[in-house]
């Protein structure tokens, strides 16, 4: 093309069809003029002479040198040439899918197991199972002819004439009419014949014998998948609904929703009220997703994954949890297509998903297992073994059991007596010989009880014994299986359990027994009462009161219970009864049983002193005891008013907007200038304890007091530790702080560009200058304003003297350590420590605890503490901070007390120690207003640094702050300092 | 306060009460008059409280409003209803309960709401991760908003009506120009979906609230996607937020509803003891409405956190659902989890009307600006225009 347009004169500019055409000749060009020669090796790419890549990787198209971007054969996508069919009729070639596939993808295809029809009888059976189905099915569909006729008289057509012409012509239900195998057309040809040779004979039933051989091995090359496809294209079974409902021709209302069409149709059938039914989730074969619920209509995109959040929680429409399924269907998957309601094949994947639960795919639960579960017998246990505790009691009367009984004896003339005496016999029957023992010993001095040893009434006692030993000797013969001898047969706690239907007791904790036995008599007596107060009953259980009548699980749990306080037998270590209940439900119950028992004890003892002949009735006191749950709902209902009573609940936190959400809502910074805040108190204690945190002090006339009151602290050190306590209890006090700072709300100015040249002279770099700029003036603005505000107050305010030297010694000095740190720390000039002290206070959530009202005075208190014990070094350090340059061994001596302190902190600790020791220099009462229009200079500076500096910075710089005192003090208030460190630290 | 003596209904001495609050006006000052024909022609023994009345007119017109119109009797329904004109105008009968307009074409749930500022106009959401925004009063659709990966929780728009922004499943705010249809910024940085979304006044910052149990305020106006503040005192999911101009309101599943004033820099946390499921500020902004997941809403007077009314009958029990007053805070409309919409009287609490407005689960009511006018949005797929 090149030479071309050399021979050739063009008008004007060629059109460019394509672009890359284009491209590529720049490309080549550029190549060929070897600008891309430049490229490194291995970002070069292999052309041909137009400029086409021929080597791609692997991820952009392949290898595909050899036959030009093509299939990668000679012929690439060029069409077969027709060849004459005439001279080599053979070599028809069908394409199939092994034409175009590679060498191991043959094998692989080859290899994979599949099923093949050849070798399926049972899927022939199936589809013929499925067909005859459908035309069951077919036959009870309902009539085709609306109103009154008989379905006798117009029969449907069952096969219409294609069948019947199928039939005729050897096809078969179930066989896919167009084999497309390579011998279709032999095939076709062959079939033809033999339908035109029945027709001819007329004979329906000739294709039938020769059918068989039409299958011929003859097409065996392609012989997988053809056959495959055969037997997936063999015909369904076709049911002709007729059409009963008002859609239009061809519309199908479950298009898009099969699911309900299924649903619809198992609706039909419930109305036709035929076979029976079970209910079973067709969810899982619906859904394949793991929910279930999935929106509909919208999934989630391919690369995000489906959780939790994706599930419909609306659940529009879609409840698949009962659904009526046909019980006396057999699972067959063949031969139901998308063309029949899919009945079929949900219902058998339905049947395998039922069936198969917790079973792993492909398999299936066996009806008869071979695996069995190997029991071994428990150890035989000795003969002579008797699992139960002897009690020490002899065991006489158990052995009278079958001694001949005791003549009849009247019962004495005393009525009482006689309850009495029946009562104690009943009593000792069921619980052994141990109780007649026990109330004989307790009863020794009631003349009531003599009957036990021997006194009035002993032979009546004897008989009554008998009588009931004999009675329950049957039960327990009846229930212990009787072969245990009668000297074994003794009530022991097990079989009295038993007996009374309760689930056996442990043996864990025998001395209740002692206890319960010891804790009085009057209980057994009351025990005896019980037994008494029904006389009419006495062949019957002994009735206890019953207070918990409405609940007869529960008085019978309460009897129990009171078995269990006063017959001093063997006590279970869990509450027996209800092992169902919860723990907090028995005891409140027992709670229950113990008022009710306590007030069967006082109508008891009320009547003491009468003979207890009437039943005992405790609800005559007026105690009603409702079942345990009605009380329930009166707590809880209690509770709801108390929960009334309690919400809505207000509570009051800090909480600290960022300086940007003020500026974009158009509000004044309440914290501007404050550090971050601290978090939030979690508990009362915690508030108590660390109060300084939310104790911020921001008030101007605060800072009056403290303008006023140091320069009284620099006669001398008048506040005491104590006073500093004081003051700390009361700040304890107060929790809430006032965030809005006077001065911030007056002299917010966010601008920091008017730069007014004071005191910079010496500020060694720009920033610093700005800083100290912007120090200096707030610093005089605030000076001003304090003044008046003192005025205002009645406060005597010095007078401002110009600021000296000193700071801008402090500013030299300091230089040298602002490299370390950040630039805030360095420029912070400090006159003076107790000042500072309370600032750090202001500024650093006011960690420090004498710090409110305190502060200031913690602050006087620093300048007097040193005018007095700081005042012998003062000139040192002054002079010492002049010179040193790198103060890491002074640094170390000053912070030996915080020696666990990490670097950073001690690095702060000694630049503050710089700032105050500078202010050691100047403690005049001047330089305190500075500081206080500094500190407020500083505060602006952090409010503005607060966005680039952690948070963790500032904590350290609150250590500073916390730190910075106590050092700078005696040892008393270092170790109170230390105190308050640790329970930051704990915070922490 | 005498009011305890008064044979009259608690309920009319209440609604009295509010009214003196509210007296701001000589017009008001004669509706008052009206009124108290009103109760008297309702044969109310009044003889102990019209001099009291006037006592009160007295001290209000010495400017001492409404402060000692605290009594016992009258929780203090601080400056809520507006003076009567609403309640003798808006009867039940005024309320929205004709269908209007039936905003179709969400495939799927749709999940808020909303009018515009100006209520010409309104915004739905839902579950096909569209934004749809409708002229509500002809029925129109009128443009799509495409962007979101899931569902599209709530949406909210610019006082001027200019941007949008929007939030859901996907974690993200989107903020929206609104004649483009163009997402100007999506902000990250929830650790889980986001429920509700705001602007402030300004439409300077968004405030959104998450599942990750925070609050969160974007910056729209400079170019970065990091909040510019993080609330993460609540306990538990947060799913509604309101703003005021110096607040950030939030309500959450912890049972707390909590007013963050920036400008003093306070947390209040007003805790209900059930979860809240939507915050909804009256009108004057003087109350919060919250409708708790135990089926009842409860209307919250700001100042002082007292829990003025509960408004029963509805169920909301686990779907996040709207709630909201009337312009004219004289009802509270909710709606219901099988599809009905409730107008509480706001004062005493009874059900003024109640009807069936959806198939499904109310997800949002929203009221117009003005007129009487509402939007509801159901989970069965349909915006629904209801007017008077």
């Amino acid at each position: 093309m090149d030479s071309d347009e050399e021979d050739y004169v063009f008008f004007g500019t060629p059109i460019e069809r394509e672009e890359e055409i284009t491209n590529r000749r720049k490309k080549a060009a550029a190549e060929a003029s070897g600008n891309l020669r430049a490229l490194p090796p291995w970002k070069q790419e292999v052309r041909d002479e137009e400029g086409r890549r021929r080597f791609h990787g692997a991820f952009t198209g392949g290898f595909s040198a050899g036959y030009f971007n093509t299939v990668g054969t000679k012929e690439g996508w060029a069409p077969q040439s027709f060849t004459s069919s005439r001279k080599n009729r053979a070599e028809v070639k069908q394409q199939s899918i092994f034409n175009f596939l590679d060498e191991d993808e043959k094998a692989e295809l080859e290899g994979t197991l599949g099923t093949s029809s050849q070798f399926d009888t049972f899927g022939f059976t199936a589809a013929e199972h499925a067909r005859k189905q459908a035309d069951k099915e077919q036959k009870q569909r309902p009539s085709a002819i609306p109103g009154p006729v008989p379905d006798e008289l117009v029969l449907p057509a069952s096969e219409s004439i294609g069948v019947k012409l199928l039939l005729k012509m050897g096809w078969r239900h179930g066989r896919a009419i167009n084999d497309s195998r390579a011998s279709s057309l032999y095939d076709a040809r062959r079939e033809a014949r033999k339908a035109l040779l029945a027709f001819a004979s007329e004979d329906a039933k000739a294709p039938c014998p020769a059918d068989e051989p039409v299958e011929e091995p003859e097409s065996f090359t392609v012989q997988p998948s053809d056959d495959d496809t055969r037997s997936s294209q063999s015909l369904p079974a076709f049911v002709c609904n007729p059409k009963q409902d008002l859609h239009g021709l061809g519309y199908d209302p479950f298009k898009h929703a099969p699911e309900f069409r299924e649903k619809k149709r198992l609706h039909l059938l419930n109305d036709k009220q035929r076979g029976d039914r079970k209910t079973m989730s067709i969810k899982d074969s619906l859904f394949g997703s793991k929910s279930g619920k999935a929106a509909p209509g919208f999934g989630i995109g391919a690369l995000e994954e489906y959780d939790a959040e994706d599930e419909d929680i609306y659940a529009a429409g879609y409840d698949f949890e009962e659904t009526c399924i046909e019980d006396d269907e057999e699972p067959s998957r063949l031969g139901i297509e998308s063309k029949q309601p899919s009945r079929l094949s949900i219902e058998s994947k339905q049947k395998v998903v039922a069936r198969d639960q917790g079973v792993l795919p492909g398999f299936k639960v066996a009806s008869v297992s071979d695996y069995q579960l190997e029991r071994f017998d428990p150890p035989v246990i000795p003969k002579d073994f008797v699992p139960h505790h002897k009690f020490p009691g002899p065991l006489e009367t158990l052995k009278k059991l079958d001694v001949p009984s005791p003549p009849e004896v009247p019962p004495p003339d005393d009525s009482n007596l006689k309850l009495l005496i029946e009562g104690v016999a009943k009593l000792v029957a069921r619980c052994g010989k141990l109780f007649e023992d026990l109330s004989r010993k307790k009863n020794q001095s009631n003349p009531l009880f003599s009957f036990l040893s021997g006194g009035n009434g002993h032979d009546y006692y004897e008989r009554r014994l008998w009588e009931e030993h004999q009675k329950f000797g049957d039960q327990a013969k009846l229930l212990l299986d009787g072969k245990l001898s009668p000297s074994t047969q003794k009530m022991t706690a097990e079989s009295r359990g038993k007996l009374l239907g309760e689930k056996p007791l442990e043996r864990s904790s025998r001395e209740t027994t002692t206890s319960s036995v010891a804790s009085g008599e009057f209980q057994l007596q009351f025990n005896l009462s019980d037994t008494f107060k029904k006389p009419d009953s006495f062949s019957k259980l002994p009735e206890v009161a019953k207070p918990f009548k409405d609940d007869p699980a529960k008085q019978e749990r309460f009897e129990q219970f009171l078995k269990e306080k006063y017959e001093g037998g063997l006590r279970s270590t869990g509450y027996t009864a209800a092992s169902n209940m919860s723990e907090a439900a028995r005891a409140r119950e027992k709670l229950d049983f113990e008022a009710a028992a306590e007030a069967i004890e006082k109508g008891k003892r009320g009547k003491e002193s009468m003979v207890p002949t009437q039943p005992l009735d405790f609800l005559a006191s007026g105690m009603q005891f409702t079942s345990g749950g009605l009380e329930q709902v009166e707590n809880s209902h209690a509770e709801d008013l108390v929960t009334k009573k309690m919400y809505p609940r207000r509570e009051e936190f800090q909480w600290r907007p960022s300086p940007i959400l003020c500026k974009r809502f158009d509000l004044i910074d309440p914290f501007m200038g404050k550090p971050p805040p601290a978090p939030r108190a979690r508990s009362k204690i915690d508030s108590l304890l660390f109060i300084p945190d939310s104790v911020k002090v921001a008030k101007p006339e605060e800072v009056a007091i403290t303008n006023r009151d140091v320069p009284a602290a620099q006669t001398g050190a008048q506040m005491t530790i104590e006073d500093v306590a004081e003051q700390e209890i009361e700040i304890v006090a107060e929790n809430v702080e006032r965030p809005v700072d006077l001065y911030k709300a007056i002299f917010s100015d966010d601008s920091d560009d008017d730069v007014e040249d004071l005191n910079t002279k010496k500020a060694q770099d720009p920033e610093k200058k700005t800083e100290v700029a912007t120090t200096a003036l707030n610093r005089l603005i605030a000076g001003d304003f304090l003044e008046s505000l003192g005025k205002e107050l009645g406060f005597e305010v010095p007078p401002d003297t110009p600021y000296s030297t000193n700071k801008a010694n402090d500013l030299r000095i300091e230089t040298p350590n602002s490299d370390s740190g950040n630039a805030k720390l360095s420029t912070g000039t400090y006159l003076n420590p107790g000042n500072e002290t309370a600032q750090d206070g202001d500024s650093q959530k006011s960690k420090s605890i004498p710090v409110r009202s305190g502060g200031y005075n913690s602050g006087k208190h620093t300048v007097g503490l040193l005018n007095v014990s700081g005042k012998v070094n003062e000139d040192k350090f002054a002079q010492e901070d002049k010179k040193v340059k790198s103060p890491s061994s002074r640094r170390r001596n000053w912070s030996s007390s915080s020696s666990s302190e990490d670097e950073r902190s001690r690095k702060h600790s000694k630049r503050h120690r710089y700032r105050s020791s500078d202010s050691y220099s100047d403690p005049s009462s001047d330089d305190r207003e500075h500081y206080c229009s500094r500190s407020k200079g500083k505060r602006e500076r952090s409010s503005r640094e607060k966005s680039s500096r952690s948070r963790k910075h500032s904590k350290d710089h609150k250590h500073r702050s916390r730190d910075s005192p106590s050092r700078s003090h005696r040892g008393s208030e270092r170790e109170h300092s230390e105190a308050r460190k640790e329970k930051r630290k704990r915070r922490d | 306060m005498p009011c305890v003596t008064w044979n009259c209904r608690a309920t009319r001495a209440m609604g009295v009460e509010i009214l003196w609050k509210n007296l701001e006006s000589v017009m008001n000052r004669l509706i008052l008059v009206v009124n108290l024909t009103v109760l008297l022609s309702l044969n109310y023994t009044l003889t102990a409280w019209i001099p009291r009345v006037y006592w009160k007119a007295a001290h209000w017109a010495q400017g001492l409003k409404g402060r000692m119109l605290k009594t016992k009797v009258a929780p203090s329904l601080a400056g809520l209803a507006r003076p009567d004109k609403n309640k003798s105008n808006m009867s039940s009968s005024e309320l929205p309960r004709k269908e209007a307009n039936v905003l179709k074409g969400h495939e799927g749930a749709v999940l808020a709401a909303r009018f515009n500022s100006d209520g010409n106009y309104c915004l739905s959401c839902g579950k096909d991760r569209t934004i749809r925004l409708w002229n509500p009063h002809r029925g129109i659709h009128i443009k799509n908003y495409k962007s979101h990966g899931r569902e599209v929780r709530d949406v909210h728009v610019t006082p001027d009506n200019s941007k949008l922004c929007s939030c859901g499943g996907d974690r993200q705010i989107f903020y929206w120009d609104v004649s483009t249809g163009r997402v100007i910024r999506k902000f990250r940085g929830h650790d889980g979906e986001v429920n509700a979304v705001k602007f402030n006044e300004y439409a300077s910052v968004v405030v959104s609230a998450g599942y990750d149990r925070s609050l969160r305020a974007w910056d729209c106006r400079s170019h970065s996607t990091e909040p510019i503040q993080i609330i993460d005192s609540f306990l538990d999911t947060v799913m509604s937020v309101c703003l005021t101009k110096t607040e950030i309101i939030g309500g959450s599943v912890d049972g707390t509803v909590r007013t963050f004033d920036i400008r003093i820099g306070r947390e209040i946390s007003d805790d209900l003891g059930q979860p809240v499921n939507c915050i909804s500020m009256s009108n004057d902004g003087n109350c919060i409405l919250a409708s708790c997941l135990d089926s009842s809403i409860r209307l919250l007077d700001r100042s002082t956190g007292e829990l003025l009314q509960e408004y029963k009958g509805h169920a909301c029990k686990s779907y996040k659902m709207d709630c909201c007053l009337t312009n004219s805070d004289a009802h509270v409309i909710g709606g219901s989890e099988d599809g009905s919409i409730f107008f509480w009287d706001l004062v005493d609490a009874s059900v003024v009307s109640k009807f069936r407005a959806h198939s499904s689960v109310v997800t949002s009511v929203s009221y117009h600006p003005k007129d009487n006018c509402m939007i509801t949005s159901s989970v069965d797929g349909s915006v629904r225009v209801w007017k008077t």
